[in-house]
């Protein structure tokens, strides 16, 4: 496989010596005009930006039919749509917890409305204290955050973030959530990537939050 | 005394005789304690204000009590107010005063109205500094102050060396050097930034607009320390600069020492502007803005300007930040934003004037 730059500064000139057939873009990237250039050149380009967990589950199914693997797709979702309704049923007697999703702590990002995090955490039993603020990543006032009193909080970070975000934000350390330990920790890579693996990130939201209900 | 008398009459600015000291002593603290009591209204309002309503009356009374009291506000609104309003009022007040006496001083000392951090890559040098000592420092805090302070030291002597050709520093040169050095060092922050792993770029670059909201108490401290004894430092030597602002060889047989007082601004300033860098990134247009309106309406007398500006200059950026806290909470924008949309047509209105 073949580097071909970063979410942000992709090289297209190396995009375009591979001569691909098809090029995924996620909108995370924000990358308008590589898009424009890769349909100048009459390269096919797929935009994946879903918002919830369907979303997710709909892009799967159609890179399987683009990339002629309708079936084993088809598997894929409904193996990882089984998964992510066994842990809603888990989760479906308990109160939900508010949450506050932090990004970045320094400047406070969070997942907005848009963001498919938001319905995440709604399945895991939970409900975003952010979910009504517009955009998927808001750039967050930290005393909104803290007159929200989050009753847990989410640290995405490890994985390619490394120790990035590790830290709740000083403003929060006297939320209820800082207060009582109810700070989780979780695999980046799970919560900010929408592919399959936002089921493991699913999977790791619900244990944080109600480690009571569910069995494994 | 003729010497000064001429140039006073030939270029304007008012050159404090030793007669004239006991006035403007007396000038200068009505001003500044007019420019601090609005400071302080302006710190006791805008805490008022946020993406969270507070009781009013509660809030006044928490601050007044100095947070001895809570007042009836609830443990939530309590550290709303004092443990993370407040203190991002007193940083934006910090690195306003910083920023002012700064450009201040940069400006007489180097007779260019538009010697200002941000023109002459100073805060760009800063940055760059800054952004070294998160990529390979990142735990130890104390490093973002100090290499920033390095690199606004670094920058200034090479726009300095740069702008002085063998006929002395033309205000061109200055500005041109200052132009050099700023689109270089913004190369090297983009240089710097692919070091970074993607998802810190994003922090980035909103820091680099000028940021208030994320500091550390250490940092706070090291800012309003700075921004307070830095201006004394300055204000301490505005006589000099009022001589300077002749010509360095007039203010030279006027008795003052030229290469002294010169280095002495330069590692001042520099300090400024570093340790607010560290703590807020660039907050573009108060080192120019602020000193031209203070030399408006006070005159330019460095005495009164340099001080003075840095209270109009913390007044300016409290209020300024208060914007960008408020306009589209509970999101927000970053302050350096707000100071340029503000700073650039005041400085347009400005120039037309002048």
């Amino acid at each position: 496989m073949q580097k071909v730059g970063d979410t942000l500064q992709p090289s297209i000139e190396r995009i375009l010596a591979l001569r691909p057939q098809l090029v995924l873009v996620s909108t995370a990237s924000q990358l308008e005009a590589f898009t424009k250039q890769l349909n100048e050149h009459r390269i096919a380009v797929y935009v994946t930006d879903p918002q919830d967990l369907e979303g997710v589950f709909r892009s799967i199914e159609n890179l399987g039919k683009l990339l002629n693997q309708e079936r084993r797709a088809e598997e894929t979702v409904a193996q990882l749509r089984k998964r992510a309704t066994s842990v809603t049923e888990e989760v479906k007697s308990t109160k939900p917890i508010k949450v506050f999703y932090q990004l970045s702590a320094e400047p406070l990002y969070t997942a907005g409305r848009d963001s498919f995090v938001t319905d995440l955490i709604q399945r895991a039993g939970g409900v975003s204290v952010t979910s009504d603020v517009p955009e998927a990543w808001p750039r967050y006032s930290q005393e909104a955050a803290v007159a929200a009193r989050p009753e847990a909080i989410i640290l995405p970070t490890d994985g390619s973030m490394g120790s990035a975000n590790s830290e709740v934000a000083d403003g929060l350390k006297r939320s209820p959530a800082a207060l009582s330990g109810k700070v989780y920790r979780i695999n980046g890579d799970f919560l900010s990537r929408p592919g399959p693996r936002a089921v493991d990130g699913l999977e790791a939201l619900a244990h944080a939050l109600h480690p009571e209900a569910l069995k494994k | 005394m003729t010497a000064n008398t001429e140039a006073t009459l030939e270029r304007g600015p008012a050159v404090g005789g030793l007669d004239d000291g006991r006035v403007t002593l007396r000038q200068t603290v009505a001003a500044c304690s007019l420019l601090l009591v609005a400071l302080l209204a302006a710190i006791l309002v805008t805490a008022l204000f946020g993406s969270e309503r507070l009781p009013t009356r509660a809030s006044i009374c928490a601050i007044a009590s100095l947070g001895q009291s809570s007042c009836g506000l609830t443990l939530d609104q309590y550290t709303i107010l004092l443990e993370i309003r407040l203190p991002r009022i007193f940083l934006a007040a910090a690195v306003g005063a910083s920023l002012a006496a700064a450009g201040a001083s940069y400006q007489a000392l180097l007779r260019n109205p538009l010697a200002e951090p941000y023109l002459l890559g100073v805060s760009n040098g800063a940055a760059v500094g800054t952004m070294i000592a998160l990529v390979f420092f990142g735990t130890w805090e104390w490093s973002r102050p100090l290499m920033a302070f390095t690199g606004a030291l670094a920058a200034t002597f090479v726009v300095y060396r740069l702008a002085h050709g063998r006929a002395g520093a033309s205000p061109e040169r200055l500005i041109l050097a200052g132009v050099i050095v700023t689109t270089f060092l913004s190369s090297a922050i983009v240089f710097v930034t692919t070091l970074m792993d993607a998802t810190r770029i994003r922090s980035f670059t909103f820091w680099l607009l000028g940021d208030l909201s994320g500091t550390t108490t250490n940092l706070l401290a090291l800012a309003i320390i700075v921004a307070i004894v830095g201006t004394a430092l300055l204000a301490t030597n505005a006589r000099s600069l009022n001589l300077l602002m002749l010509g360095e060889r007039d203010a030279f047989d006027l008795g003052v020492e030229v290469g002294r007082v010169r280095l002495i601004v330069f590692f001042v300033a520099s300090l400024l502007v570093g340790s607010s860098v560290a703590s807020s990134g660039s907050v573009g247009y108060v080192g120019l803005v602020v000193p031209h309106l203070v030399r408006l309406s006070l005159g330019s007398d460095n005495r009164i300007t340099v001080p003075a500006a840095a209270f109009a200059g913390a007044l300016f950026v409290v209020v300024a930040d208060t914007v960008a806290r408020t306009i589209i909470a509970p999101r927000e924008l970053p302050v350096g934003a707000i100071t340029a949309l503000i700073g650039a047509p005041l400085f347009v209105y400005l120039l037309k004037r002048g």
